[in-house]
């Protein structure tokens, strides 16, 4: 099942004069349980990719379906609701909310899609589970190490139960053991939850997992391969 | 949720938020405190004025507040009665013959109303019996060959009735208040001496004592100095009934002292009936009748009922006859609360800031929350809720610190010496004692909350501006 | 670059923050000083009133008289005396004044008036009395006959409000009444006709003539060419009576002196109060008036006088007038004290916020180099232009309010204007032009700056290096 497809999309900026072609002519569609990499060198747009996949961005031609809605046809305060309900985002840092604690970050999008209390919590606590971090639920981000911080965003994200969860550089600010550990855990819930994930990075640790691998070369895509890899 | 968020975030930079409800925890409280004080101001003055000069409701004919016309007298006065009688909430009448005139000693002179009292029937209805001075005499006590007369303090210095003599008893007196022996030494020489007015006695100890003393004992000197012979006479000039003029001697049974100079030099008080014989008025004729009543809040109806039954008569009540009492009320409220208004914008100014900071140092987080699915309107209303919750801690701080000085200096009083010669001849008293509604505290919370909600509108704005994919990229 | 010139750069770094605190300031500064150029305009306007149109700047009078001011008080005004204070640099003019108090009747009614007796062509060239002349009155008949005559909607219902008034001067009629310009021609001649009046002054030539005051004459229900009775006590107790006719009334500012106003003649004064060649006080008229000229110019003449005679200064004669409106000067000033202390949290909070932002900046430039004392310097200018931008801002939004309020004083009308001549005021703001008290809210201002800037730099001489740097 297509989770998302992407037509013939195209980025440009004007950056004062200069013409800046983000996002080239891409075509592409991710399936319901892809574990796909996107990578690239600096500049390649994979972040700019990401950003318009996840509906944070238009594009200046083509079309982005996502579980059936075409996002050129969402006004801005519409993408933001549509982004609270299809799509998990975890970010290089700066995830979480510092005012509120893991369980209550984990919570926050199942709080504003007002859930009934219960059911939250109940799924909070499952989620902290998978993650590891049940012990650490009344933690503030700021008690927590930067492993156990994306850990968190891991399993906000992914609560709400989205369509695909986009990761931009997850792993660019860990040492290899905890990045390490999250890879486990994303791989475990890609299996056991069937949950589709994409991410923008250079790290070769991510790159090895991947189950397909998206090359990004000046807004084009140059390869895209499945591979067999196994954890 | 987003509600505990923005308390939350009030707390992140503890310095900041606490600098900001500091500033409006002292404005707040010197808006409020100072409203007390000027408040009770009034509040006194209405008692007193209610209780001591006017009482609630006077009816005389139309002409006569501005002549004093001694043949205007009211005619058909039993009715008067009995409609104010059938009011609600009247509870005393009495009727009054009023006439000008001057009041003189041998040293002075003064014009005066003379008003003649049924003296029973206004101890009832006003409290001023109890403003006589001690040793003064009393208020109509004594029994006298010649007409009494209740005098004010104004008029009887006026008249240099009141005299300072610093006697033996006012030596006792001063030791008795705790003026050091050596500062009362210095005095002696004035012994006996009578001096006919307060300078003139300034005059004289200030010559003998330091600057300091003088200033920390004058008071006490003056008070014990204060002399009046008991039983001092008056001559009080005036017309008759036919026009001719007239007078008699009177005795002072008393002197009283209000904080209202104007009514204490105007006002003197004699027995109606002393009044009927020495003008020649026929029984059964008075100038004015006046009526007490129960609240102050009933005046408004009770008076226009009574006008209505009474037409072709001058029904005023209090508030009518000295309308810069209702109205200055009214006045001051509304100077002070453009005060608070000025005070609270000059408050949004920090408060602007200080939201304007907590937003743009948010940048990415706020990026964050965008990306993950808040949208506008939470953004929005958590911005707006912690500006209000500056505000409103800052508030509520500044409030409960102000109703605490009130309670204290309600019960203790602020003393504004200096200032009493001028407030008193206003009729204003120069001891307060702050007091405050309760709905004032209402109607400030109100304004505090407005004053959060419109200094979060220009950073809320530049909150919901940001576009969240500039906003991941970098701070 | 000069230090000077960074400071200034320094400032737009962070353009917003500047600006609101700069408008800060500039609010409390402009608010205060409009309050305090009404409120010292009203004093000031209050003082002069008092002194021109009664007690002048300084008077000569008996050591005992202001305490007892009654006719036994009054003394013989000697020529020797006349001419050494005339002779003095300052003085322009004496005005020998007896004055009392009497009961005034006319009809049925009475009133307790001041009787005050000068010499008409000698008192015109000093006090401001003559001006005061009205020339239009609206008397309930000619409200009454003007009610039938053609004029604007607004003209006509005004003509309710101001019944019973009465103007000194045509433009202020005009403005009451909303009288407009093209409408005047009509209009003009009605209200001559009916509100006018054949008033006239004093002369010295007057022989039982007097000018009363407008409330005196309402209240009596007295006109010109109606006799007045007046009654009281004269020199040592005797019995003093007299008839005046009525030949001019006058508008005196404070409406407590309005209501009680009967001018005579010196002559006729000194005849009703048996006081042969006696004055209550004489008042002196000088040339320079602020406050160091008449005080020496008072301690020259109280050194002429012998030992009987001093001579008192306006301050001295209105004391309780001024008691009043210092109590209300002090009120006023604790208002915006609290206005500025406000103001004060806010700047403060400012440099708290600034001084923790730029931790790593200043660590940064110390380290490479830059001497503390330099980057204090900066900071502390920094922070005085923020002030003086406010404050030129303040006292140049106040200006144009401060010269139109001058020139065209605000002026209540209805219940406003009579509550406050139940108080004995005139009912007028006036405005006072800038004066010291614009330097004040500049000095205030600095005061608080001065604090932030002393804050700012103790933080930056405490400052350590490494920890700024990790910051």
């Amino acid at each position: 099942m297509k989770v998302v497809e992407i037509n013939d999309v195209f980025k440009t900026y004007h950056d004062t004069e200069v013409e800046v072609k983000a996002v080239n002519g891409v075509t592409l569609s991710f399936e319901k349980g892809d574990f796909a990499v996107i990578v690239g060198p600096s500049g390649s747009g994979k972040t700019t990719l990401l950003n318009l996949i996840g509906g944070l961005d238009q594009p200046t031609a083509g079309e982005i379906i996502v579980a059936g809605h075409r996002l050129s046809e969402l006004k801005p305060s519409e993408l933001i609701d549509f982004r609270m309900e299809h799509v998990g985002f975890v970010f290089q840092s700066y995830n979480l909310i510092p005012v509120l604690t893991a369980s209550e970050n984990v919570g926050f999008i199942m709080s504003l899609q007002k859930w009934p209390k219960e059911k939250r919590m109940a799924r909070t606590d499952e989620m902290l589970q998978s993650v590891g971090l049940s012990d650490r639920h009344k933690s503030r981000p700021a008690q927590l190490s930067g492993g156990q911080q994306q850990r968190v965003a891991v399993a906000r994200a992914l609560a709400p139960r989205p369509q695909f969860i986009l990761a931009d550089e997850p792993t660019a600010n860990l040492d290899t053991k905890s990045a390490e550990t999250l890879l486990d855990i994303m791989e475990k819930l890609n299996r056991e939850e069937e949950m589709t994930f994409i991410f923008s990075t250079h790290d070769v640790r991510v790159m090895k997992r991947a189950r397909r691998v998206i090359t990004l070369e000046d807004g084009r895509v140059v390869s895209d391969e499945r591979t067999n890899h196994h954890s | 949720m987003i509600t505990s968020i923005a308390w939350k975030n009030v707390w992140r930079n503890r310095t900041r938020s606490l600098t900001v409800i500091a500033a409006v925890t002292v404005g707040v409280f010197a808006g409020v405190f100072a409203m007390a004080a000027i408040n009770s101001s009034i509040v006194q003055r209405i008692d007193a004025a209610v209780n001591e000069e006017l009482s609630h409701i006077q009816v005389n004919n139309p002409g006569f507040r501005g002549s004093s016309d001694i043949a205007n007298v009211i005619a058909g006065p039993q009715k008067v009665v009995k409609v104010l009688d059938e009011t609600p909430g009247v509870t005393h009448i009495a009727e009054r013959i009023i006439v000008r005139g001057i009041a003189s000693t041998s040293a002075g002179s003064a014009g005066v109303e003379i008003t003649g009292i049924d003296v029973e029937k206004e101890q009832q209805m006003f409290t001023l019996n109890e403003r006589l001075i001690p040793g003064t005499g009393s208020y109509f006590g004594t029994d006298t060959r010649l007409n009494s007369a209740f005098i004010g303090e104004k008029l009887a210095k006026e008249l240099y009735i009141i005299r300072y003599i610093l006697s033996e008893e006012s030596f006792t007196t001063l030791e008795a208040e705790g003026v050091p022996a050596a500062v009362a030494a210095k005095l002696r020489p004035l012994e006996n001496q009578r001096f006919t007015t307060e300078k003139k006695l300034t005059e004289a100890f200030s010559g003998l004592l330091t600057a300091k003393e003088a200033k920390l004992y004058g008071m006490k000197i003056k008070e014990a100095a204060w002399s009046y012979r008991e039983g001092s006479k008056i001559i009080l000039t005036f017309l008759d009934a036919d026009g001719m003029q007239t007078g008699a001697a009177f005795r002072i049974c008393g002197i009283f002292r209000t904080n209202n100079d104007f009514f204490e030099a105007m006002s003197l008080f004699v027995p109606r009936d002393e009044l009927r014989r020495l003008t020649g008025m026929e029984e059964g004729q008075y100038h004015r009748i006046i009526a007490r009543l129960e609240d102050n809040d009933q005046t408004d109806k009770a008076s226009a009922a009574v006008k209505e039954s009474l037409p072709g008569l001058e029904v005023m009540n209090w508030k009518q006859i000295q309308t810069d009492l209702a109205m200055i009320a009214d006045y001051v409220n509304r100077i002070y609360g453009i005060f608070m208004v000025l005070i609270l914008a000059a408050l949004a100014f920090g408060i602007v800031n200080t939201m304007l900071m907590a937003v743009l140092e948010r940048t990415r987080e706020l990026g964050m929350l965008s990306a993950i699915g808040m949208n506008r309107r939470r953004v929005f209303s958590m911005i707006m809720l912690e500006s209000i919750f500056l505000s409103i801690v800052g508030g509520f701080a500044g409030m409960a610190v102000s109703a605490i000085v009130i309670a204290i200096t309600n019960h203790t009083g602020i003393n504004l010496v200096k200032y009493a010669e001028g407030l008193e001849a206003f009729g204003y008293s120069a001891q307060l004692y702050p007091t405050i509604g309760a709905d004032f505290f209402i109607m400030l919370t109100v304004m505090i909350v407005i004053t959060g909600i419109i200094s979060a509108i220009y950073p809320a704005r530049k909150a919901l501006q940001l576009n969240p994919v500039e906003a991941l990229r970098g701070e | 670059m000069k230090n000077y010139q960074l400071a200034w750069r320094n400032l737009w770094r962070n353009k917003r923050r500047t600006l609101i605190t700069a408008a800060s300031v500039f609010f409390a500064v402009f608010f205060a000083l409009i309050m305090r150029s009404f409120q010292l305009g009203v004093y000031a306007k209050m003082y002069r009133d008092v002194i021109e149109s009664y007690s002048g700047y300084l008077q000569l009078q008996h050591t005992d008289y202001l305490d007892e001011s009654s006719l036994d008080n009054g003394f013989v005004l000697e020529q020797s005396l006349t001419e050494v204070i005339e002779a003095d640099p300052n003085v322009t003019g004496v005005i020998p004044k007896l004055e009392s108090f009497a009961l005034a009747a006319a009809g049925s009614r009475t009133q307790g008036v001041m009787v005050i007796g000068m010499d008409p062509d000698n008192e015109q060239k000093t006090l401001n009395i003559k001006n005061r002349l009205i020339k239009y009155r609206l008397t309930p008949e000619a409200t009454e006959a003007l009610k039938g005559e053609r004029m604007t909607d607004r003209t006509a219902r005004l003509l309710d409000v101001f019944s019973g008034e009465a103007w000194t001067d045509e433009k202020s009629f005009i403005t009451d009444l909303g009288i407009r310009d093209d409408d005047s021609a009509a209009v003009m001649p009605l209200f001559r006709e009916y509100a006018s009046l054949d008033n006239r002054y004093l002369t010295s030539a007057d022989s039982g003539r007097a000018v009363i005051g407008y409330g005196l004459s309402r209240y009596l229900s007295a006109d010109i060419g109606d006799t007045l009775v007046v009654m009281g006590q004269g020199y040592h107790g005797v019995s003093a009576a007299g008839l005046f006719v009525i030949k001019g009334i006058v508008s005196m500012p404070n409406p407590e002196i309005d209501n009680a106003f009967v001018y005579i003649t010196l002559a006729d004064a000194r005849y009703l109060y048996a006081a042969p060649g006696m004055v209550t006080s004489a008042i002196i008229s000088i040339e320079e008036t602020g406050d160091k000229d008449l005080l020496q110019t008072q301690q020259r003449l109280s050194a002429a006088c012998n030992d009987r005679l001093v001579v008192r200064n306006w301050k001295e004669m209105n004391a309780l007038l001024l008691n009043q409106m210092e109590a209300d000067n002090k009120s006023g000033a604790i208002m915006i004290g609290i206005l500025y202390l406000v103001i004060a949290f806010g700047v403060f909070g400012t440099v708290l916020m600034m001084m923790a932002e730029r931790r790593r900046e200043f660590g940064m430039l110390v380290s490479i180099g830059m001497q503390k004392r330099k980057l204090a310097g900066i900071v502390g200018m920094e922070m005085l232009f923020i002030g003086l931008l406010g404050v030129m801002a303040g006292i140049a939004a106040s200006l144009p309010i401060v010269f139109y309020g001058y020139a065209r004083p605000l002026r209540f009308t209805g219940e406003m204007a009579k509550m406050y001549e139940e108080y004995g005021f005139e009912p007028v703001m006036p405005m006072l032009l800038p004066d010291t008290y614009y330097l004040w809210q500049a000095v205030v201002v600095l005061l608080i700056l001065l604090v932030a800037i002393s804050f700012s730099v103790r933080r930056i001489f405490k400052l350590n290096i490494i920890n700024a740097l990790r910051a």
